[in-house]
């Protein structure tokens, strides 16, 4: 068995993710740490301008734990910034570009962020955030007139580190905070610290079996857990991790010419983008003899269009990646040939240092093979929800082996069932939250955020399938028949929620389907509602 | 031709409502203007509109990054 570089020896010297980085810089300091575009940038550049942004950080107030937001799409920057901000002892907490300010608005304020990390081309948006904002006094990355609070890349890179002193940075130290969709209305914060993000990469680089002539292909925007493989695996294997940037993935024509020259040996991605690669027609005429592995996650890839890819792609090893946020990733599934069937694929095994029940409602062990939900314990979980402990505790299942050091399990919600090979099956969710293009929602805060328009009374949102996309679709009734118009009720939801929670379709109706207790009935409106009625 | 397009995207395809008005030169692909789900639709849009077939290969960064590259990209194909 190949044995990779980080354990031998000096895998010792790594106890935190800025140990990673440190490290790399003094062993291959001038191999690229990872690329953007026709750019790239290098181990030691990483450390060098990592140190300096951390420097800034320090003088202008960031002590550990202090939560600083980075508000950037994947650049090289984005890599300085999260390297930077960790090894100031900072926390970092990544905003949507995308997302609508209020969104990001409220996560400021929600984790009291007075630190920003962006670059020049966010600066329409910076503005914007900025003119309704008090938390934020200091602005990194973008130079904005009339804020002297604010400062340019170029000025970060002229520091001079010759009176910096690194922090010790612990294990235990909080590193990043991810937003989620929140049932009650507003996104929730999960927690992460040095030791369950390290734990993480060194399970992938372990499973994996990554080393330093691998180029690890990086699609995942930094608040979508998926980022974490690209920014800390790809480091710790003294891999190479390209960053894909968000032109490519739009034009799946241009990424099939980058995937081409770019000689990514592992990919990882949602499904829906192999699926637009597919889509394209243009794979079955390139060669693309480095790539290993292909690896996705987010979401069930359909298996008709995974067997379509792996008759394409011959010889790769693909690769199913199951965890949710809370706890990084915690199953795998690989497969060497297509399926045969068009049977959804099992989320496979659990992989080291992670162990799982299936329990019932009664918090009971369901026995072998019975469908149940899936709790999982592992190295790589979560501190826990950002400033909610009740909903932490929630979420733990706790199982006395010894007294005084229980065995804290994470509850996924997820519904599975194990097979006669062992293997986990994903059934659905015990609650009503979706996936959608590997977003994770809670349909409770999409009904929530319609619920606050005052004319609205009731409302219920329902996701159905089109084609191999699932499109949310609602439907609301006015109070006390007043007029309602689609058009607004539309522009609110783009104004409060991320672009992929926004429903398709909108529609006012007078009454709802009801069951015989009164409830609404979600399966029959669901089967009323029909894709493209509704042209917005 | 330009108009057109700037009028669909801006009225159908942004995530939210921008202070000044988009340019034709300004980058869709990469400012969080608009996502992917909204480029399809550009394409379809501009399908029915320009009575043009826009083939998969054609469907690259370099016709679709700023409105002037897709008047460029339709004007040679003409």
């Amino acid at each position: 068995m190949q044995v990779c570089w980080a354990f031998k020896p000096s895998v010792a010297m790594i106890f935190s993710l800025v140990d990673i980085v440190s490290l790399n810089s003094r062993k291959f300091p001038g191999k690229d740490a990872f690329r953007f575009l026709s750019s790239a940038l290098t181990h030691s550049e990483l450390e060098e301008k990592s140190n300096k942004l951390a420097k800034h950080l320090k003088d202008k107030g960031v002590k550990r734990g202090f939560r600083v937001g980075i508000y950037m799409n994947r650049c090289l920057e984005s890599a300085i910034a999260v390297y930077g901000i960790l090894k100031a002892g900072g926390c970092y907490v990544p905003l949507d570009p995308a997302a609508p300010i209020e969104r990001s608005r409220f996560v400021l304020k929600d984790c009291n962020i007075k630190h920003l990390v962006t670059t020049k081309n966010q600066s329409r948006k910076i503005k914007k955030l900025l003119a309704t904002t008090t938390e934020v006094d200091c602005l990194i990355g973008c130079e904005l007139e009339d804020m002297p609070w604010s400062f340019s890349w170029e000025d970060i890179f002229k520091l001079s580190l010759k009176d910096y002193r690194a922090l010790q940075i612990m294990e235990q130290d909080l590193a990043y905070i991810l937003y989620t969709s929140g049932s009650t209305g507003t996104p929730k914060g999960i927690m992460h610290t040095h030791y369950s993000a390290l734990n993480y990469a060194k399970l992938v680089v372990d499973q994996y079996q990554f080393d330093t002539s691998d180029v690890l292909g990086s699609t995942a925007p930094l608040h979508f857990d998926m980022s974490t493989f690209g920014y800390f695996a790809a480091p710790l294997a003294g891999a190479t991790c390209t960053l894909i940037s968000d032109m490519h993935l739009k034009m799946p024509t241009s990424l099939v010419d980058f995937l081409k020259k770019s000689k990514i040996t592992a990919w990882y991605s949602v499904p829906l983008i192999l699926i637009q690669l597919l889509q394209t027609g243009l794979l079955k005429n390139e060669d693309f003899d480095t790539l290993k592995w292909v690896l996705f996650a987010g979401e069930v890839f359909p298996t008709k269009h995974l067997r379509s890819l792996m008759g394409i792609w011959k010889g790769k090893t693909f690769g199913n990646v199951y965890g949710p946020t809370e706890v990084n990733q915690c199953t795998f599934y690989n497969l060497r040939t297509a399926p045969k069937s068009d049977a959804p694929i099992p989320i496979g095994r659990v992989w080291k240092n992670t162990e799982y029940k299936i329990l019932d409602e009664n918090d009971k062990e369901v026995s072998e093979g019975q469908p149940g939900l899936l709790v999982i314990r592992s190295g790589t979980m979560m501190k826990g929800y950002w400033n909610n402990p009740e909903l932490t505790k929630a979420l733990l299942y706790q199982e006395t082996i010894v007294p005084g050091a229980n065995a804290v399990y994470y509850r996924t919600g997820d519904l599975v069932q194990l097979n006669t090979q062992g293997e986990l099956l994903f059934l659905g969710r015990k609650d009503r939250q979706i996936k959608i293009r590997g977003f994770r929602i809670e349909i409770d805060e999409v009904e929530n955020t319609l619920l606050r328009i005052a004319d609205v009374a009731e409302v219920a949102v329902v996701v159905n399938q089109n084609n191999d996309e699932k499109v949310l679709m609602a439907t609301v009734l006015p109070r006390d028949n007043r007029a309602l118009d689609v058009g607004e009720i539309y522009l609110f939801c783009k104004l409060h929620l991320p672009p992929y929670a926004v429903p398709e379709q909108i529609e006012i109706w007078k009454e709802f389907p009801r069951t015989g207790t009164g409830k609404i009935d979600r399966k029959a409106i669901a089967h009323k509602l029909t894709f493209s009625k509704y042209e917005r | 031709m330009n108009d057109k397009i700037i009028a669909y995207i801006t009225d159908n395809l942004l995530y939210e409502q921008l202070d000044d008005p988009l340019t034709a030169d300004e980058n869709l692909l990469e400012s969080g203007l608009i996502d992917s789900l909204g480029i399809m639709k550009l394409v379809v849009f501009i399908e029915s509109e320009f009575e043009v077939a826009i083939p998969p290969e054609d469907m690259t960064i370099e016709n679709f990054m700023t409105v002037n590259h897709i008047k460029e990209y339709l004007m040679l194909g003409k």
